[in-house]
């Protein structure tokens, strides 16, 4: 069953939108890279569009020792069928140990697909990948130097996924976890250029027309300090309910006074909870963008501050790599103060507007 | 139309699971419909107001745990759901999303082949001339098993001209009625599925495409799958599902031809059905609501034992993994640290520090940790710690 013979180099997914790589396929050449060194592979930067052969050169500047690209006008756009289509071919002809996508709207439509139609096995939304050593106890075999797949797992922990038997090992890798590929333009590498092979049934799905959404104005990804707040803002520390509006003002001051006295870029931040609790009060403030987690974005800033925020696995995978971490949660026992640096067990609406105030004094 | 909502299982509580080496006992715990897939519901019962057919909910997992949450799909908050069936087999079970794609691509295949019979045993009825007695019974048993819609047999008043009924009473032809059977046969073909865009304990939002991808395998057809749908629409006309899914900052508009597997947004909002289709709509309907669940199991489906359950699954879990425990953590007010900057200390022959003012205490021997108290060295990490250590690196602007 092992289908090991021949496998050989780790693959990244490389997207790419208005002629410049994504800042998360950036990470994801981070990502590639790790694994590479640590097999002792090549890292080869896979490419699909048209008329973007220098975006694929670049890649090589990021890290990629070889690089795939496939040019063609039908693959302009991202599209699930042909884009599977080539890239199953590539796999079959070439070859690759591993190959890493982005969990992102394209990684979740495509490494499925990919997967199933190469009977291989897949493991989504990793946060962190190793190489090690499987031992499977059921028939006392030793897999050498496995692509180890971390990934939250059913809501209370983090769980290493394996594929002993399958090639290549297919995983989209969260962005916000791996940190962004340094540019060195003194690195050269090979670039390979491949003839597509499309059908007619590629395009069963068609693409009618594109409409662009305007950015946020909520970057919540690139600030300094985020103050995130969940559903303990409706309850002090006595049990009594208390406006979500007024908690919501309170981290917001908190914010502000960061950003005022230390110049750092500040924003607010939710839990899912708190979101989908669609209060009415936070319309328009709490909205779906502030979202921190593994349905919203992944947050590494200098400080982050979690408010009465129990912190379920899908909260902490979306914070973690906070550098520092301020938790405050009248619960002694919630999840969050695990991984905080600095828990404070106490009534968020004492503890926070006394931050605030000390802040304003420091 | 037969339009199939594929829905899982998943914990109730979160915070408690039952796992053994990392695969989920749903058979220890208390079990809930996941709710990405109410969405799915919700898009299914849009294409039958829009189309008509019948709405199959398919699930796969322990039926004794399944069964309540599919039979409460006839409630009537659920319109509708007209029947569920659930794939269950001890030989199912630990399967990844590869192995859970290809059973229930089986479980969709049987689901038409099952209904693709029905229709075949009326033409064959129909082609040896049976007795017209015969014909009607048994088309009449299979409308009652909600095999045949109405628009091929009836026992609506409204529907008056099935085309059982027609033929039975000698207004269209033999020729003209079996041309019309085919067309319905091969109508089977045009299928939708829906599915909420991930559960919320896996959290992979992987079996949507698979199941179509596991499709296209068995079949000489290629089935394509759309992906957090936010808005869509079908013309029945043309058999063209519309549908809008949002990737990075662009919104994509995407044609499909039927079938087609879609995965529904949390994001979705049904559209109102057009009025004006009620007849077509009516016809195409099936008597609906069949109350008991049906329950098939591997051989039922065809499944290749080795392709289901743990030994059709590439990937394995391993044990859990402890994220992010910080080494140095502090309470405040609770973990006790120095107070100011203390040089090294000898202690039972041992060196210990150099020591910085909110440096922890606690990895001392506790007979140094008294005396330190003592000397009044320490004391609970406070504030203005927590001041320090959070902005010290950060120079006031202001």
């Amino acid at each position: 069953m092992l289908q090991d013979d021949g496998y050989k180099g780790v693959w990244v997914h490389i997207q790419h939108e208005e002629g410049q790589l994504t800042k998360p396929t950036l990470e994801i050449l981070t990502a590639g890279r790790k694994v590479a060194e640590k097999l002792n592979h090549s890292l080869t930067a896979v490419v699909l569009g048209h008329e973007v052969e220098f975006l694929g050169r670049k890649t090589i500047e990021y890290g990629a020792d070889e690089v795939i690209y496939c040019d063609d006008p039908k693959l302009e756009n991202y599209l699930c069928l042909p884009y599977t289509t080539v890239l199953t071919n590539l796999v079959r002809e070439r070859k690759p140990y591993a190959f890493l996508f982005l969990a992102d709207e394209i990684g979740r439509d495509l490494a499925p697909r990919l997967a199933y139609r190469l009977k291989t096995g897949l493991a989504t939304d990793n946060i962190e990948l190793e190489i090690e050593d499987f031992y499977h106890v059921p028939t006392k075999t030793v897999y050498k130097n496995l692509l180890i797949q971390i990934r939250p797992d059913f809501a209370t922990r983090v769980a290493k996924i394996y594929t002993p038997w399958h090639r290549p090992q297919i995983a989209t890798v969260r962005p916000g976890n791996f940190g962004p590929a340094e540019l060195d333009e003194t690195r050269r590498g090979t670039f390979t250029v491949v003839k597509t092979n499309l059908n007619q049934e590629d395009f069963t799905v068609m693409l009618k027309d594109l409409r662009h959404i305007p950015t946020s104005p909520v970057q919540l990804d690139r600030a300094q300090a985020v103050v995130s707040i969940g559903l303990g803002i409706l309850r002090d520390g006595r049990g009594n309910p208390r406006s979500s509006l007024e908690g919501f003002r309170l981290a917001q001051e908190l914010a502000q006074a960061i950003q005022e006295k230390f110049g750092l870029k500040t924003e607010i931040g939710a839990s899912r909870a708190l979101i989908y609790a669609e209060l009415k009060e936070l319309h328009g403030l709490v909205t779906l963008d502030r979202q921190v987690g593994q349905t919203g974005k992944t947050v590494s800033p200098e400080i982050y501050f979690a408010l009465g925020i129990s912190g379920a696995v899908q909260h902490r995978v979306g914070m973690l790599r906070s550098k520092k971490i301020v938790a405050v949660n009248i619960d002694p026992g919630a999840p969050i103060f695990q991984i905080a640096h600095y828990p404070i067990i106490g009534d968020l609406y004492e503890e926070v507007p006394r931050l605030t105030e000390l802040i304003r004094r420091f | 139309m037969i339009i199939v909502a594929l829905l899982k299982g998943v914990p109730a509580r979160t915070t408690r699971v039952v796992t053994v080496s990392g695969v989920l006992k749903r058979e220890e715990m208390d079990i809930v419909m996941n709710p990405h897939d109410v969405k799915a519901i919700e898009a299914a019962d849009y294409v039958k107001r829009r189309v008509g057919g019948k709405v199959v909910a398919l699930t796969m997992g322990p039926e004794v745990k399944l069964a309540p949450i599919m039979n409460g799909l006839y409630d009537a908050q659920v319109e509708g759901v007209d029947e569920a069936i659930v794939l269950s087999d001890r030989r199912m079970a630990g399967a990844d999303t590869l192995a859970t794609a290809y059973t229930v691509s089986l479980g969709v295949k049987r689901l038409l082949d099952v209904n693709r019979n029905a229709v075949d045993e009326v033409i064959r009825l129909i082609e040896a001339v049976a007795e017209k007695k015969i014909l009607l019974e048994r088309s009449k048993e299979l409308y009652n098993s909600n095999l045949i819609p109405n628009r091929i047999y009836s026992t609506l008043p409204a529907v008056k001209q099935s085309t059982i009924s027609e033929y039975v009473s000698g207004r269209i032809s033999k020729q003209d009625t079996l041309s019309r059977l085919d067309k319905f046969r091969e109508s089977l073909g045009n299928f939708v599925i829906v599915t909420g865009v991930k559960s919320t304990d896996g959290e992979t939002g992987s079996v949507g495409p698979q199941v179509a991808e596991a499709l296209s395998d068995l079949y000489a057809f290629l089935v394509p799958h759309i992906t957090y749908v936010h808005d869509f629409d079908i013309e029945p006309s043309s058999n063209t599902v519309t549908a809008e899914r949002k990737i990075s900052r662009i919104i994509q508009i995407l044609e499909v031809k039927l079938p087609v597997l879609l995965t529904i947004s949390p994001g979705y909002r049904s559209r109102v059905a057009p009025a004006g289709f009620k007849k077509e709509v009516r016809e195409n309907n099936y008597k609906g609501k069949v109350r008991d669940l049906i329950k098939w199991d591997a051989t039922l489906i065809g499944a290749d034992s080795r392709k289901i359950g743990l030994p059709g699954s590439p990937t394995l879990v391993g044990p859990g993994v402890d994220i992010g425990r910080p080494l140095s953590q502090k309470i405040l007010g609770r973990t006790f640290v120095f107070k100011e900057g203390v040089g090294s200390l000898q202690w039972e022959g041992q060196t210990y520090g150099p020591f910085q003012p909110g440096d922890r205490v606690d990895g001392l021997p506790d007979p140094l940790q008294r005396e330190l108290t003592d000397r009044g060295l320490i004391q609970p990490f406070g504030y203005q710690d927590l001041m320090r250590e959070l902005f010290g690196e950060f120079n006031a602007s202001r």
